[in-house]
């Protein structure tokens, strides 16, 4: 099985838990798949096997705390150091697979701002490649910084019992904002420079639609290989 | 944590091993088996920790399964490397628990009588 169809059934199974059990073991999941380093397929595998123990347990009257302790994070943080490490190529796969389906939506949100506001005034459809490059680069970068802040700021939290969701909520949507900011400054402030080609709504609209099909073909093919 | 649970932490990789290598097991089976046998303070979770690290090392193998009743389930079976491990394990315990049942079954004994 993959690891999508795992998260399915697990998503399934998960309904059959108790109040208290779920939460136990959703914590345990979180903390867990927050730690983006691991094998996603191993992580999964054993996640199974820890829900399909505790609904067993359940029947015959175990809690979570009775079958996995009194202490989740102790718990959860040996059951991560005993897990393998993601392949590089799975990840690269993955990253790369994310990186043109945002690329897709980019452009294909670019042609119909184009598209829009070309009904009202006229609109300069000509790219310059150097600072779109640049543009992109820094995008990509914060993204990337992004992911990482927001799930270890989770990661470390959940198990904090002092630790509040709306502080945690606050320091998140800081971030996204601030990194929003710093790409409107940075292509308010560039200057266009350098070689710049037409490239009118239409045609980002086709190279975005190829674009998010690629992601799509990526996301399904990788399914079915590890079938 | 108990004196019984440090000494059983030490050998329960030996103890997993043993049961797998009679037959192939889940989970929830193997902590059942386990405390059948008379283990009862494996607490359940425990082995979960023990398998990934015997997976790591390639002494045990795991293959989702249909099982008998119901969901697809990993079994576990040991490896070459496992039976290797197994045996190695059982002639240390051999080595160690034969003097060591001489010498604090004596105390045991010699408590009776007094």
């Amino acid at each position: 099985m993959t690891a999508s169809e795992l998260i399915a059934q697990n998503n399934l199974k998960r309904d059959l838990l108790t109040e208290e059990n779920e939460k136990y073991y959703s914590n345990l999941l979180i903390y867990i798949r927050t730690k983006l380093s691991l094998s996603e397929q191993q992580s999964e595998e054993v996640l199974m096997e820890m829900l399909d123990h505790l609904l067993e347990g359940q029947q015959e009257g175990k809690t979570a705390r009775d079958i996995f302790g009194n202490d989740p994070k102790g718990y959860a943080d040996e059951i991560i150091s005993h897990l393998p490490e993601e392949e590089k190529r799975n990840s690269f796969k993955f990253v790369s697979q994310v990186a043109v389906n945002l690329l897709g939506w980019f452009l294909v949100i670019r042609s119909i701002a184009i598209l829009v506001i070309g009904q009202m005034q006229e609109v300069d459809s000509s790219v310059f490649i150097i600072p779109s490059i640049i543009i992109l680069v820094l995008i990509a970068l914060l993204v990337r910084i992004g992911v990482k802040v927001i799930f270890s700021l989770i990661h470390k939290s959940l198990f904090d019992e002092k630790s509040n969701d709306k502080k945690m909520m606050v320091r998140a949507g800081l971030f996204g904002s601030g990194g929003f900011l710093i790409v409107i400054v940075a292509s308010y402030f560039m200057r266009d420079f350098g070689p710049s080609f037409e490239f009118p709504w239409i045609a980002s609209l086709g190279v975005g639609a190829v674009l998010l099909l690629i992601s799509w073909i990526m996301k399904n093919y990788e399914l079915k290989e590890k079938k | 944590m108990t004196i019984r649970s440090q000494l059983l932490k030490g050998i329960l990789d030996g103890c997993v091993l043993a049961v797998i290598e009679k037959e192939p097991v889940y989970g929830y089976e193997l902590s059942r088996k386990l405390q059948d046998i008379g283990l009862a303070d494996v607490s359940e979770g425990t082995i979960y920790p023990v398998l990934l690290r015997l997976q790591k090392n390639k002494l045990i193998i795991g293959e989702m399964k249909p099982s008998g009743s119901g969901p697809n389930r990993k079994y576990y079976s040991l490896t070459a490397a496992g039976k290797e491990a197994l045996t190695v394990i059982s002639e240390e315990w051999n080595q160690l628990s034969i003097p060591i049942n001489a010498l604090l079954l004596k105390g045991a004994i010699s408590n009776d009588s007094k």
